[in-house]
């Protein structure tokens, strides 16, 4: 924490602090190039839980390959077909883009839980990760949270079953104070925002809830209507960690969740 | 009509509800609007920033209903609805995810729905949930430093610090307001099926008993609370009391910055 008392989850990653971040145990013989060098992330699908994924938007490069929405009526929750591909926002759009740029070969599928009815958006959200968890994605990327103490347990089942289902998740970790679901959660990966512009940078925190700093300071993404943005937030470094994870699962079929948190950690970029 | 009748939970729902609306008498009705004020006035001197808007959601229009505003650029988006499913006001309500814009004129596209909405197109914005204990009630929205291109990440941690202090007090102010009439109408609905006619008077003599006794109770941490914002509301135009207590944030914050800027080039 700093002097501020923010949750300043960025304040590890940024600037003069990162030099707390220096390991004193190096990973032996586990480096970017036996991680995921020549790995373009074919075969691995990546869900994208947001604001839904421009099919035609040049950065997404035709990958979107299956889409859907959730939606709610009453005490019924549903997951439907959205064959529109359409994002009323452009933020999933540029999560999708960021790891397509970053993994070009790996499928990726929308799941669109921000509609014209955000009444119960937890339970729209949650809906929408349990459906990822049955499909079997490899990776999930999840830029939301809910505060609510309500779904606590929800999140927190659905983040175990996605761990024992081998579905890795990343989180962008929210920069509200309080709890936040399920980015805080030890399952998830959680990513918070660094201050330096490169995606192939990334820093592995070992104090915990925030394990990971990516790229998420004026970043140039995909936007909707086929247009781009500088944006920043932890959640445009999420997909970046996503992303690598993608590139790891692509490389090294059959590595859980929890290797591929340790091999990002081993290759993250060195301090100190 | 007696305590006795209403059983103890009845009573002390009753005893809860009348706290606050104690709070609402002690606040004057229609405060909220001056708190947030306060608030968006607060905001433009913390971050040196063109404008600032704070954006409520109604929950009977399922709109986000922008309330006020601050800033030589901010007015023209008061009393603007947006669907909380579009743009980045919705997004960051929906998902709680505080987020910035930087070129944002680059994207001719969203400069031109911008300027439709506002009449001002800003170079970049940052937009941070509101967040009380029970969720996130809207969202605030600045825009434009005047010495810098950008909004940094600690900008970003910083307004989302400042609004979970705003959005307490707005849902403070804002329980208060709604809890007399709640009280009134809970009052009425135990009370039905008594005698009709005496109707008013029990729920008169009944909101009586259940504040008669808060007056100069120190038991509530509310007090405080309630107290610093009617000064706030009384400080007009300044709201010095809000921004005095920021002062420390704002110094420690313009220290940073100036390191930052030192650092990075």
């Amino acid at each position: 924490m700093s002097e501020l008392d923010l949750p300043a989850w960025s304040e590890p990653f940024t600037g003069g602090r990162r030099s707390a971040l220096a390991r004193p145990l190096p990973f032996e013989g586990i480096d970017r190039t036996w991680a995921f060098d020549g790995s373009d992330g074919s075969g691995v699908t990546v869900a994208i839980i947001d604001s839904g994924v421009e099919r035609d938007h040049p950065a997404v490069g035709g990958r979107l390959v299956r889409s859907v929405r959730v939606e709610l009526g009453g005490e019924e929750v549903e997951v439907v077909e959205d064959p529109e591909a359409i994002d009323l926002v452009g933020h999933g759009t540029a999560c999708a883009g960021i790891v397509h740029s970053l993994a070009p070969a790996a499928e990726i599928v929308s799941i669109r839980v921000l509609g014209p009815d955000n009444r119960g958006k937890g339970a729209a959200f949650a809906a929408g990760l349990e459906w990822a968890i049955d499909q079997g994605a490899s990776v999930v990327n999840l830029s939301l949270s809910s505060k609510s103490d309500a779904m606590f347990p929800v999140f927190h089942e659905l983040a175990d079953a996605a761990y024992f289902a081998n579905v890795l998740l990343v989180s962008a970790a929210n920069n509200v104070p309080g709890p936040s679901y399920p980015s805080l959660f030890a399952a998830v990966v959680s990513v918070a925002a660094h201050d330096v512009a490169d995606p192939w940078t990334w820093y592995y925190n070992p104090a915990p809830p925030v394990e990971f700093g990516a790229y998420g300071l004026d970043v140039d993404v995909a936007w909707r209507e086929g247009g781009r943005i500088l944006a920043t937030g932890n959640s445009f470094a999420a997909p970046h960690v996503a992303g690598l994870a993608t590139l790891i699962r692509a490389k090294h079929p059959g590595i859980s969740p929890f290797e591929v948190k340790t091999v990002l950690a081993a290759t993250a970029t060195p301090v100190g | 009509m007696t305590e006795e009748r209403l059983g103890d939970d009845a009573v002390a729902a009753l005893r809860a509800i009348g706290l606050r609306a104690e709070s609402a008498r002690r606040l004057e009705l229609g405060s909220a609007e001056a708190v947030l004020r306060s608030i968006v006035d607060a905001t433009v001197a913390l971050f040196q920033a063109e404008a600032a808007s704070i954006a409520l959601y109604d929950a009977a229009s399922d709109r986000l209903v922008f309330r006020v505003a601050a800033g030589h650029q901010g007015q023209g988006v008061v009393g603007l609805a947006v669907p909380p499913s579009q743009g980045l006001v919705g997004y960051v309500y929906t998902t709680g995810q505080a987020l910035a814009l930087s070129d944002v004129a680059r994207d001719k596209r969203f400069g031109r729905a911008f300027a439709e909405q506002t009449s001002y197109v800003p170079r970049s914005i940052v937009a941070v949930p509101l967040v009380d204990e029970h969720g996130t009630i809207g969202v605030l929205e600045v825009l434009d430093k005047r010495d810098e291109a950008a909004f940094s990440l600690r900008d970003i941690e910083l307004a989302s610090v400042f609004a979970r202090q705003a959005a307490v007090a707005i849902s403070a102010s804002r329980v208060e307001r709604d809890a007399a009439a709640l009280l009134e109408a809970v009052i009425r609905a135990l009370v039905q099926g008594d005698d009709a006619g005496a109707t008013d008077r029990t729920v008169g003599e009944l909101v009586s008993q259940a504040t008669a006794s808060l007056s100069g109770e120190d038991e509530s941490r509310l007090w405080p609370l309630v107290e610093q914002i009617a000064r706030i509301r009384q400080a007009d135009p300044g709201q010095l009391a809000l921004v005095t207590d920021l002062l420390a944030v704002l110094a420690t914050h313009a220290e940073r910055s100036a390191r930052g800027r030192s650092r990075r080039r």
